[in-house]
């Protein structure tokens, strides 16, 4: 069975949800059903097939193609299966995704991974804003599951951040793993300003020292062991951070404006 | 404009009828008599089989005010859960307990309901109330102004001022307020609260002004009454919530001089300590006594299993629950010194003892208390749940058999302390009407909704009769809002603007003298400002005022 392949073939004007076409609510629904299906678009809906080309039927594997940034919510509390997204995506991407695999082969706009709770998403081009953070109101980001950025991501990276994998082999921006309750971010690049701002909990793993805050805290060179497991544990990822063989870290605590418990460890 | 209902099954308990197949016309807005032969009907609808009657009244519905926006910014994830599509008619909204205001009055008026009142409008934030309910569609509106934690009120008690003095300031907190009633809130307990205290029972005192609650519901409602306020004061007691509060409540029914008082959600206000947990229902006794106290009045406040949030001004009650909260988040605050407010989100589970239980006291009350028109159908949305859920209570109360498959899925050890099953009660359509309708009207003191006399506003309401009664009351065939035709088998057809309801009771300007003063003493505004006028609420038209006639003002009693 090949992948149920939906191809754009308008442009929006409007911001479309695709929250309904994930494997999980796909799954055994008819040609027929799918094309029926309503996605709201600004204050109306749209039928699937007015807006999609569609081929193939595996709902199971799923890809959008030539996608576009107006395009949020794809994969949205999917739990099983994969998306393959080729071109650029909207917000809220994977958007308290609960497992499945999510592959984007262009950049994504704001707010990916939020509340994302397990699987993986692999972003090839660059991440927007609030990557893996919590959506206003929420107290909580990404809640577990792995994310890779080949490129780099915006502001707020990890906002709020409670669990899991965060690996971005680009540059990030300002305010990278603030308000971090817990988990792994780590960034090959650069980080902007306000690296870890508030943050709780959590580890930030960075190549070189950023510009630090008054409320973080040197505390040293160490020899982390475990990193060493963990990067191990990384060896099947698509990623860079499969590669690295340190365990030598500067360790700085912070934010101690904020409970201190957080670490940002930069490799030496 | 002449429409006429033809042939539908009518049950109008202001006037006695009770199930008498009729005719009904509306011109312009209202019913009236039976035209001449020949005059030319516009509109007929043959409603043959149906059954008809008024537009249902929420008297006691959380639809206003700043603890609702309080609870909509805390629960993004009840909006997200719940969005609403716009369609041709109604615009988008969103939200299960704590919807926007549109889709609020359309979900009201998809029910039936032609009226809901806030029953916490706090003075000092009256105006963000009446924002909030003129923007709330096709629905009458009304609000009940708390008062009795306010500063100057205890002031003036622990001053030992006249109740005529105590009589002007509940007058022009009316007027200010655009309010309809009167609301105490844990009497003086939200006072108390800011000066740490954590309990207040009916005798204690203010650790500050000394004063009592039982003090501050006799004089309020001896001001309700001698201004001659149609609605009761209505009344959220002390000690809501907790285990054995039940002897509160008896002494509050007892404790007023005989005044009438309005008991609201009672149900969380019925609890023994009896049983292994010291939690056990004291149904019997309210019912006891409300049937035996011809001047009190209650509504339920039923709680139904789900997720709701509770909002209420009693910051001592939520201050105590907050732990019990879920999701795990939660709201305490002071509004202006005015009073208080709370907010905790929670999620009744039948498999919960103590939920179980609160659900069987609340269905034991409705089904022991006698008189439909002292008891009224509520669930003190969203405290108890939110207000979509009423035709599944109607089915409750109407269908035993149905109640009792339901007792039987809940917790055993609640069961086995209720004696719901015991009770073959089933209310029939013409008591449903009674306390959803003409004896809500009536406990309000709208002269003119809840009946379908000549002369009364044209809500009607037109259900197919259904044997299963949550079907028939979720999905009303026809409801007309003020002769217009709004909603057409459970969807809205045209959005209308309704009426806000208040009273305006005679009073002595020269308080204003004494209110001015302390505004200026003590407040971050001026009198002036916190007045609301008829052209706010007015709105460009959308909204206008209703003045409801506050008869037999008394000369102070005694």
């Amino acid at each position: 069975m090949s992948a149920l392949t939906f191809t754009l073939k308008t442009a929006l004007q409007q911001r479309l949800d695709l929250s309904a076409l994930t494997p999980d609510q796909l799954a055994g629904k008819s040609r027929a059903d799918i094309a029926a299906i309503q996605l709201p678009y600004g204050r109306k809906q749209l039928r699937v097939d007015e807006v999609f080309d569609l081929h193939g039927e595996d709902t199971a594997n799923i890809v959008f193609a030539n996608s576009a940034a107006k395009l949020d919510y794809i994969g949205s509390k999917m739990k099983s299966g994969t998306i393959t997204v080729n071109g650029d995506t909207g917000a809220y991407l994977g958007f308290q995704m609960g497992g499945g695999e999510l592959a984007v082969h262009g950049n994504v706009d704001a707010y990916a991974a939020s509340g994302m709770s397990g699987g993986l998403i692999h972003i090839f081009g660059n991440a927007g804003d609030f990557l893996a953070a919590a959506i206003p109101g929420d107290r909580k980001g990404m809640k577990g599951g792995t994310v890779i950025v080949t490129g780099n991501a915006g502001d707020r990276v990890g906002d709020q951040m409670r669990r899991g994998t965060l690996l971005i082999e680009g540059n990030v921006g300002s305010y990278c793993a603030s308000r971090m309750l817990a988990g792994t971010i780590g960034v090959l690049g650069t980080v902007g300003e306000y690296v870890g701002y508030g943050m709780r909990r959590g580890t930030l793993l960075l190549t070189s020292k950023p510009a630090m805050h008054a409320t973080l805290q040197d505390c040293g060179a160490h020899t982390l062991p475990y990193l060493s497991l963990m990067f191990k544990s990384f060896g099947e990822l698509p990623s860079k951070f499969a590669k690295i063989d340190k365990n030598r870290v500067q360790r700085y605590a912070g934010d101690v404006a904020n409970d201190g418990k957080g670490e940002i460890l930069v490799l030496q | 404009m002449l429409i006429k209902l033809t042939g539908g099954t009518v049950y109008d308990p202001a006037h006695g009828i009770d199930g008498k197949v009729m005719d009904i016309y509306i011109r312009d807005g209202r019913i009236v008599d039976r035209p001449r032969d020949g005059e030319r009907i516009d509109q007929d609808h043959n409603l043959a089989g149906k059954v008809v009657m008024a537009g249902a009244i929420d008297m006691h519905t959380h639809i206003g005010g700043g603890k609702v926006n309080i609870a909509r910014t805390l629960l993004p994830e009840d909006h997200r859960a719940d969005p609403v599509m716009h369609t041709e008619h109604c615009r988008a909204g969103c939200g299960h307990v704590a919807p926007s205001t549109l889709t609020t009055g359309y979900r009201y008026a998809e029910m039936g309901y032609t009226a809901g009142f806030e029953p916490a409008v706090l003075p000092i934030n009256a105006r963000q109330a009446h924002l909030e309910m003129g923007d709330t569609p096709i629905i009458d509106k009304g609000g009940y102004a708390m008062l009795g934690s306010d500063d100057l009120l205890l002031r003036m008690m622990a001053a030992n001022k006249d109740q005529n003095a105590i009589n002007d300031y509940v007058a022009w907190t009316l007027h200010a307020s655009q309010a309809i009633g009167i609301k105490v809130v844990n009497a003086g307990g939200i006072n108390a609260f800011k000066f740490n205290q954590r309990m207040l029972d009916l005798d204690e005192k203010n650790a500050y002004y000394q004063v009592t609650p039982r003090d501050v519901l006799q004089r309020l409602s001896r001001a309700v009454h001698e201004l001659g306020i149609p609605h009761p004061l209505h009344v959220h007691g002390n000690n809501l919530g907790v285990p054995g509060n039940v002897e509160t409540t008896l002494n509050t029914i007892a404790g007023v001089d005989g005044y009438p008082l309005h008991l609201t959600h009672i149900q969380f206000h019925s609890y023994g300590t009896e049983g292994d947990r010291k939690f056990s229902s004291a149904a019997a006794r309210i019912a006891e006594a409300i049937n035996k106290n011809k001047h009190i009045s209650a509504d339920v406040g039923q709680i139904l299993f789900g997720q709701t949030v509770t909002a209420s001004g009693d910051n001592m009650a939520q201050f105590r629950n907050h732990a019990a909260g879920s999701p795990n988040k939660w709201v305490c605050m002071d509004i202006e010194c005015d009073a208080g407010c709370g907010v905790v989100p929670f999620k009744y589970k039948d498999q919960n003892f103590v939920n179980a239980l609160q659900w069987a006291i609340g269905l034991e009350i409705f089904l022991l208390v006698d008189d439909p028109w002292r008891i009224f159908l509520t669930t003190d949305h969203p405290n108890g749940a939110p207000f979509t859920s009423y035709p599944h209570l109607i089915r409750l109360l109407t269908d035993k058999t149905f109640r009792n498959d339901m007792l039987s899925s809940i917790s055993p050890d609640a069961q086995k302390l209720s004696t719901l099953a015991s009770i073959d009660r089933e209310y029939s359509l013409y008591e449903i009407a009674i306390m959803t309708r003409a004896g809500a009207a009536k406990l309000v003191g709208l002269h003119d909704r809840g009946h379908l006399g000549v002369g009364a506003a044209a809500d009607i309401t037109v259900y197919s009769d259904h044997a299963d009664r949550e079907k028939m009351f979720s999905k009303p065939d026809y409801v007309f809002k003020d002769g217009e035709l709004v909603v057409r088998n459970g969807s809205v057809v045209k959005v209308t603007w309704g009426t806000t309801h208040v009273v305006r009771p005679e009073f002595d300007r020269s308080i204003e003298k004494e209110i001015a003063k302390y505004f200026e003493t003590y407040h971050t505004v001026n009198m002036e400002h916190v007045k609301v006028t008829d052209q706010q609420i007015a709105d460009d038209g959308r909204g206008h005022v209703q003045v409801h006639e506050c008869k037999g003002r008394r000369e102070k009693t005694a």
